[in-house]
Formats: C-alpha cells, structure tokens, sequence
C-alpha cells in the first residue's frame, strides 16, 4: 500500500521513477543457521583430533574416528562447511545490497543452498569411511568433485546474473573481490580434481608425483587465497566500514591492492614445496612471489584499519567492530608470517612442524573466525529487525576466543620450533642428538594439551555466540523480503571521455571477469606447463617400477586410513635428515605416484625410505598397538587391517586405470594381477607367521605391510646393481 | 577521560601482540642445548615480525581520536608530522574535499592517495625478487638446493676426520670392552629403550635373537657386537644404529649386551646362529656396510667369551 503512494507521488513531482524490489533475507537467514551449524561441527571434531594426540586411545580402536580420517573432516569442515557458509551469507547479503538488487534467482540461491549442504554431508560421511583422494582441501572423491563444481556454477550464475540488473552504475570494491573469488575457485577446482575414476567412489589423479604435487599445492595455497582470502576481503570492504559507518579509506588503494594480489598470489604455491624434488626455479619463483605478496595483501589491512579512523571510540564500544579489528590485524599478520615462511633458511625450520599449524590458525582462527562473528553479530540483529540480546556474551565471546587463539598459537609456535630444532640438533661426535623420533615428540605432548585448551575455549565462544543469537531472533521478527527501491539506471556503453579506464572497467563485469581470469591464470600456467612438459624437470631413475598389485592395494589402504597426514614421503637434503630418514627424495622417484603422498606434516617420522628398514612382524606389531613396539608413541592402533579382506575384486580396474594414466603394465597382465598379487601376500603371511603373527595372506595388514617395504627401495636397487 | 577512551583498543590489539613475547622468551629457554644460529634466525624473525605489526598499529591507530576532537596532546606532534609524511592522509576534517560521488548502500569511498610506505614496502619487495632470481639463477652466486647439502656434508666429513685424528671417535677398530658399572648402566638404559622391542627386556629374544647364550648370528665379542650394531643387519631387520647412537653409546651397548651372557632370563629363545668363542683376531669380522652377512665367526672349541681387546689385523670379511 505504501509502496504505491510513493509512487505515484513521485511521478507527481516528475521524480525519476524509482523501481521497487525486495532484498531476499530468507538465503541469508539459512546460510547464516548453516554457518553456525557447522562451525560447531568443525571445530568439535578439531578438539577431538587435538586430544588424540595426546591420547590416542581416543578412536576407542574404531576406524571410523580415527585421526587420519576425521582429520581431513575437520579441514573441509572448518573451511567449506564453516567459512564456505559465511562466505556465503556475506556475499548474498552485500551483494544484494551494493547492487541495489535481488538476488537474480530466488530458486538459483535455494538450489546452491542445499546443494552446498548435500555437498558437506557427503564429506561428512565419505571422509571418515575413508574414501579420500588424499589431496589436502581436496580430498573429495570425483562424483562429489563434479557436484562441487555444478553447485558452484550455479552460485556464479546467480551472482552474474545479479550484477547484471543492478541498479547501481559501478561495482563496489567488494564485488571485485567476490568476481575474482568466484572464476579463480572454479578453475583451481577444476584443474586440481582432475582424476580417472577407478569406480563409483574411487579414482586416481591423473598427475603424478612432482607433477601432483605441484598442481595440488598450485590448488592448496589458492584456495587459501581465493576461499579464505578474497571473499573475506571482500565482505570486509562492506561489513566494516558499515559497521563503523564511516567512508573506507582509500579508492586508490583498494584497486592497486586488488589487482596486485590477484595476480601475484597464484604464483606462490611452490613454497609448500621448498627443498623437495620440485625443480628449483620453481622453488625460487614460489619463494619470491610470497615476498612481494606482503605488501598486496597489507593493502587490505591498511585500507580497513585505516578506514577506523575517527572511529576507534567505537571499537571500544561494540563488539563487531572489536571482532574485526582483530580479524584485520590477524589477516596482517598471517600474510606477513606467510612470505616469511617461505624464505628458504626459515621454511626449513618450520616446514612439516606445528609451526605450520599455529600460522594457519592465526588466519583461520582470527581473520576468518572473527570476521565471520563480527558478521554474525551485526547481520542477525538486523534481518530480524532488533538488536542484540546481550553485548555482554558478546563481550565474553570476544575474550575468550582471543584467549583461544593466544593459547593455541603460542603453544604450536612453541612445539612447532623446538620439535625441528631436535630434529636437526647433532652432537660433538657429528650424530642426532635426538635420534629416536619420538623423544622429540614426547617433548612436544605439554604443547599439545595446551593447543586443545585453547581450541576448546574458541568453539566456548561460538557457542556462546550462537545462544546469545539465537535469543536475539527470538527478540525480534523476521523479515524474509527486505523492501528497498533505488531509481533504474542506463549504463553507456562506450568509455567516455576522461573517463577513467578503471571506473569504466567497473561498470563492465563481464570484461572485468575475463580480465581478472587472465591475470590469474597467467602464474599457474608459467609453473604449471614447464614443470609438464620440459623433461629434465622430473629426470626418470631406470631402477624405479610400478607397484606390484598388493602393493597398489596397500597404498590404496595407506590414502585410505590417511597416514599421509601425519608421515611425510619427502626426504629434504639436509644432513639432519638424510642421517635420519636415508637417501633424499628424487623426482624419478614418483613418476607412478598417483596421486602423490608426500605430505605436509610430520607428526610421526618421514616414510620415504621405509621399506626394508624393519621385519614385517614389526610393521605387524607396531600397526596391531603402536606402544608395544615403540613405547611413547602417539600413533593410533589399526586392528581392523588383520580383520578385513583385501579388495582383490578391484584389482583389475586399477591395474587398467593406472594403465591408462601411463603406468607401463603389460597389457594383460590385470587378468593375472591377482594371483601375483596373492603370491607376494602368501610370502609375507608366512614370514608373519613363521614370526609367530598368526595372520591369513588375504587381510589387508599383509598389503599395507607390502606397500610399505616397498618404499624408496627403488634406488636402493640400482646402487647395489651399480657396485 | 579522553585518555581512558583510547587505552581500550590498544590494550586489546596488545594483549593480542603478548604472544609474541612470550613465544621469544621461549626459545630463549629451549637455547640452551640448540645451536644459537638457529636461534638467532628465529628470534630475529620474530622480533622482527613483532616491531613491524607495531609499527602498523601505532601508525594506523595513532592518535586520530584525539584529532577528531580538536585536542591534540603535546608529545604527539612530531610524529603526527612523521605520520603524516608516511601515509600522506588528508586530515578527517577536510574528508568531505576528497570523498567520491559513488553510494553502496551507504558506504562511501575516500580518493586519498596511496600511502606513501605501502609503495615503499612494495617497490622493495620487487627489488628484493629480482636480485634473488639473480643471484640463485643467473650469477649463482649461492648454492642451490643439492650444492648446498653437498657442503653440508663436506663440513660434516672434515669435522669427523678431526674427531678421529684426535681420538675422540670410537669405531670397530679401536673400541674396547668397558666393564665399570656406570658404562653399564648406560649400556643398560640404551638397551631399554631402543633394543627390547626386539630382543626382549632382558635380551631372551623375541623377533631378534637371543643374546644371551652362546651362540652368535654375526660373531660374539665386543668388536663384532659393536659392528653388528653400528651397521645393522638391514636383510634381517636389525637396522644400522650409526645414526641414532653415538659411538660411546654403542660400545656401552655393546658391553651391556656381552656382560648379560650366560644370564639364562626365562622364555629364552633358542640359539641361533654359531657357538661363538674369542680365541684371536682372525675371528672378528669387521663388517663392511654392503656384506649383510659379515661377521658370521666360526665355532671354536674353547668357552668363554667374554673379550677384553681383540687386536684387529685385518679387514677381514667373511662370506
């Protein structure tokens, strides 16, 4: 009724008619129930991996909670559940907002809302089944890839076709931020996932090893870019400067810092592999580009602390703006730790150390856990028309998340360091000083109860947070469509005079979206192709031959149980590790790794050179209760491996799978696989057995130990056969 | 009042910053048996880290709330000035000169310049990219990955060869059997914690073998035990322990492990291997890394085997 008295009245007065509309609350309200939701799912099962570490009886011998599979459910948790949904939340709501506009398709934005969900209950099944592809924050197996990626065209869809019909000449900063988010994550998911599926829930990734493992850190270090970063960016361009109310600081800034960043940090990615076979111009160039992404990605934090100014009497005031300031300086931080890291002298301190993990949760943690609650705290007021049922929970919040964070951070920093320093600490006589592995890891356990505390305390607060929201809803109404009107607009289409290049680029979002797809791609694909196609990147070993089929299916149970999340299978050259572990890695050493397993922690010791090291009745023993054998240790027990059977009905397709990939079997030889398959396992079973572990040849104990005293045997052949 | 009003923010980002410190007081505390170079790294690093985000702080922070009431505090005049020169801000109340005709929803946007030290960090950032792409790529003026680990072992080796030539390395040559009761001790404690997951607590043998009767696999007496541990037995799974227990430690070991013979602990495994007897040199197998069944000694006739110093005359390997 009033809408039309408006109207009319304007055309009365020959006002330029405004156009009525609605901003959809309803998607936001949902993603906002969703965020919540599996933030305490998340980072519930972050607590519980944080425990078993100190104590691992904590998978009550139960494989499906085990740290190895419920790990990578608290990393797709936290990211694609938790901040996925945030992200999310943000977007709609700022979009619809600085485009003066409704969301382009109400059934779109419904479909993209349980398509996302669906997406995270299937990783929350699939990934403590064990069905993984092992590839860290892209663990997912290939039918949910393809739901990922289907999902995700229909959000960019969606969000097209919104800034197409805004009514608002140019596009606001944040909108830069949400184009560049949106067509970088579809083509990193893309190129990352690509895999040959073995069956339904099965696959191999087309890459091996070097090759792999360049892709998927291309992946890794970009979606941290692109998921936790650019998004985040982005809805801190619209959430902090409303909630300060004040104008954001610099115009000039914001494009200098936008289009630096998204050129610069796709080409980071190498610095998850310093020192190891990546070749080292490669290294080099991921080292170099992670320093000059310091000031690109300070120029967010400059442009929102900045834009406090003449309102820090109000940070002290209200809770959001507390949220954000810290979200902001954590932001600088991590993204100054970052590049440091990747300096070779000190990556080779922190790298598969607990310093690692402390960094991450400083963005993790701060930048996205406590934007997201600034959010929370000043969008759940206003969609249900009141305001907030307690400042003083949201004060208790606030504390007891930085504690969080302080008690978390502190003590991984503190693991993190002392555990590498034993690590590479030789005495007088030129040994290790810390020879047994697990004396370093011993030292550490003090470090590790206190990270769970603080873990703990973090997810006090978002529960906290959650009742102090919902009692605000309850407050209030909701108010599903939000009425707005904004006059229509005509958007020329040719550059105008004078008329700066970067303003008229900002009313063209389809050029803008294909300038800013160019200016990504252009890193990946210098890396990338090179490392492909130039051969004396990845110099082959003659000595090196595919798996045998017992020990492709032990490797399938190795992906499958995770060992990779906590052993690495990268041998760095340096002293410390070479006396430790054996021979340094080589590229040729992976050319039938598919997908690559050198992983990027070591909470137990490095892999690599496994094979042969021990008997194995040991692997036997150690597998069926890791303390009987090594005393201390915080590995989990694996009873169900001498109980179940291994899959040899699978065989065949992986032999053929792994054929078509380039692994040189012989063409026939997946009819006879498995009888060479059986043979190898009767010979182990009967050295078990003869050892006095009584276990059948057909259980999966007798493929994994095969597996594992196959590697880095490889080039132990070729010296023997050279001397 | 005023001042009351601007302590907040500062304490909170502070107390934020604390970690910092206590994390620096903490290596400090673990230095103590690490080598100060990496330490050094480390700290600085952090310290570092630490002046910076202060710097930011202090300078995005700085004393606007004292501007925007018109009451400027005395000390912070120069660097109010400082400031100003560093970031080259228009002032708050001259904003409405600078702000942009776009609205979002509310928000609008400053045409204030670029600060003048963002471009500075950036400008240098690139430098610094350029000239270490020369200098590891170009000039190779600094060791890549593998030449640097070549170096690394060549100190290694020189610092070895040192320790031998002044004596302070025991090897298979020059080790003797110790029989005080605190080389014992030592031998014993090493035992417990790194051989009983295979030989059993008491050396009655479980997947290895029994060390407590007569009979040697690689030969008795404390040069080939020495060996047999140095080396390992990698086809058997007795691992090389040269990289995990330094020579000292291995001789205690070893002399541990030959002063509990004829101990008899129950559950013993059987023998395995020769009856091993010290007679003379000839008898001791000095390993080579390659031969995975050196060592194997004769029987002779005699019984003990208990052995004092065996001089060594030749490399002798046995097949």
């Amino acid at each position: 009724m009033i809408k039309e008295l408006t109207h009319e009245q304007k055309q009365q007065f020959g006002v330029p008619s405004m156009e009525q509309f609605s901003y959809d609350n309803l998607i936001v309200k949902n993603f906002a129930i969703a965020t919540m939701v599996w933030a305490v799912v998340g980072m519930l099962v972050g607590v519980i991996i944080a425990i078993q570490l100190y104590l691992p009886a904590l998978n009550l011998n139960f494989q499906y909670i085990t740290y190895g599979r419920i790990r990578p459910l608290h990393t797709n948790g936290v990211i694609f559940a938790f901040v996925g949904n945030a992200i999310f939340m943000g977007i709609y709501y700022s979009l619809q907002r600085v485009c003066k506009a409704r969301m382009f398709s109400d059934l779109l934005s419904k479909i993209h809302f349980w398509g996302w969900q669906l997406i995270i209950v299937c990783a929350a099944v699939m990934l403590p089944a064990g069905l993984t592809t092992s590839k860290e924050y892209a663990e997912l197996e290939w039918p949910v890839d393809i739901l990922i990626a289907l999902v995700w065209v229909i959000f960019a869809i969606n969000m097209f076709g919104t800034i197409a019909k805004r009514r608002e000449k140019h596009m606001y900063v944040a909108v830069w931020f949400y184009i560049a988010t949106v067509v970088t994550v579809a083509v990193l998911h893309i190129v990352n996932s690509i895999e040959l599926p073995v069956s339904f829930l099965k696959s191999y990734s087309v890459y091996a090893g070097v090759q792999d493992a360049l892709v998927q850190w291309w992946y890794g270090h970009n979606a941290v870019a692109f998921f936790l970063t650019t998004p985040y960016l982005g809805m801190m361009y619209y959430f902090l400067p409303k909630a300060a109310n004040r104008p954001v600081y610099s115009y000039k800034l914001s494009i200098i810092h936008f289009w630096a960043l998204i050129f610069i940090y796709i080409w980071a990615g190498p610095h998850h592999l310093l020192y190891t076979a990546l070749p080292d111009w490669a290294q080099s160039l991921g080292t170099v580009f992670s320093i000059m992404l310091i000031a690109p990605s300070w120029g967010g934090m400059i442009n929102g602390l900045l834009t406090l100014r003449g309102a820090w009497d109000k940070v002290k005031e209200d809770p959001v703006l507390k949220f954000m300031v810290v979200a902001v300086t954590a932001y600088g931080m991590a993204t100054f730790e970052g590049p440091m890291l990747s300096l070779k002298n000190v990556n080779a301190i922190a790298h598969y150390t607990d310093w690692i993990v402390s960094h991450v949760h400083v963005g993790a943690l701060g930048w996205n856990g406590f934007l997201t609650f600034g959010m929370l705290y000043w969008l759940i007021p206003r969609l249900f028309n009141t305001s907030l049922y307690s400042k003083k929970l949201a004060n208790l919040h606030f504390w007891i998340g930085t504690l969080g964070i302080i008690f978390y951070v502190t003590a991984m920093y503190w693991a993190g360091i002392a555990q590498s320093l034993m690590w590479k600490q030789f005495t007088a006589e030129g040994i290790l000083q810390y020879p047994n592995f697990l004396t370093t890891t011993q030292e550490i356990i003090p470090m590790y109860v206190i990270r769970s505390i603080g873990g703990a305390m973090f997810l006090t607060g978002v529960i906290i947070m959650i009742y102090n929201l919902y009692k605000t809803a309850k407050l209030g109404s909701f108010m599903a469509n939000e009425a707005a009107e904004a006059p229509a607009i005509f958007i020329e289409k040719k550059k105008g005079s004078g008329e700066k290049i970067h303003r008229f680029l900002e009313k063209k979002p389809m050029k803008f979206a294909i300038l800013a797809t160019i200016v990504v791609l252009i890193g990946g694909l210098i890396e990338i192709i090179p490392t492909f196609i130039i051969k004396s990147n990845v110099p082959t070993i003659s000595s090196v031959h595919p798996y045998t089929p017992l020990e492709l299916q032990g490797r399938d149970i190795y992906i499958r149980e995770g060992c990779n999340t906590c052993h690495s299978q990268m041998i760095r050259p340096f002293r410390s590790e070479t006396e430790r572990y054996g021979e340094y890695s080589k590229a040729g050493e992976f050319v039938y790794d598919h997908p690559f397993l050198w992983g990027s922690k070591r909470t137990g010791p490095d892999l690599q050179r496994e094979g042969n090291k021990y008997p194995n009745v040991w692997h036997y023993l150690h597998m069926q209760d890791p303390r009987s054998i090594s005393p201390g240790s915080i590995m989990p027990a694996y009873p169900w491996l001498e109980k179940q059977d291994i899959d040899i009905a699978g065989t065949e397709a992986k032999i053929n799978t792994l054929r078509k990939l380039g692994v040189p079997y012989p063409f026939g030889f997946e009819n006879t696989a498995n009888d060479s398959l059986q043979r190898q396992a009767d010979k182990i079973a009967a050295d078990l057995q003869k050892n006095g572990a009584a276990v059948e040849s057909n259980k999966e104990i007798v493929a994994l130990i095969a597996y594992l005293q196959r590697l880095g045997t490889d080039i132990q052949v070729t010296k023997s056969a050279v001397k | 009042m005023l001042k009351n009003k601007i302590k907040i923010p500062n304490k909170l980002i502070i107390s934020l910053f604390t970690f910092t410190g206590i994390f620096t007081s903490n290596i400090y505390a673990q230095a103590k048996d690490n080598s100060l170079d990496t330490y050094g790294q480390v700290a600085g690093l952090l310290v570092l880290l630490g002046i910076l985000i202060m710097f930011i702080l202090i300078l995005v922070l700085g004393d606007e709330k004292y501007k925007d009431t018109g009451i400027a505090p005395k000390k912070s005049a120069a660097f109010a000035k400082f400031k100003q020169r560093l970031t080259k801000a228009v002032p708050i109340e001259k904003e409405s000169e600078i702000i942009l005709e776009d609205d979002f929803d509310g928000i609008r946007e400053l045409d204030n310049t670029v600060p003048p030290w963002f471009n500075y960090l950036f400008y240098g950032t690139i430098v610094f990219a350029v000239v270490y792409m020369l200098v590891f790529h170009v000039f190779n003026i600094k060791p890549l990955m593998l030449d640097e680990y070549i170096g690394e072992l060549k100190a290694a080796e020189i610092q070895r060869e040192e320790l031998i030539k002044t004596g302070a390395l025991i090897n298979e040559n020059t080790v003797t059997l110790l029989v005080d009761e605190a080389s014992l001790a030592n031998g014993k404690s090493a035992f417990t914690t790194n051989c009983v997951p295979c030989h059993g607590p008491a050396g009655e043998g479980t997947v290895g073998p029994n060390l407590t009767d007569d009979f040697w696999i690689h030969g008795g007496g404390i040069k080939n035990v020495f060996t047999t541990i140095k080396n390992g037995v990698p086809a058997k799974g007795m691992i090389s322990w040269s990289s995990l227990l330094n020579p000292k430690k291995i001789q205690e070991v070893s002399s541990y492990v030959i002063s509990i013979h004829g101990t008899n602990p129950p559950n013993g495994k059987a023998p395995e291997g020769e009856k091993y007897v010290s007679t003379d040199s000839t008898k001791t197998g000095i390993g080579k890394t390659d031969s995975l069944k050196t060592g194997t000694t004769k029987i002779d006739s005699s019984k003990t085997n208990k052995v004092k110093t065996e001089p060594v005359k030749t490399d002798t390997m046995k097949k």
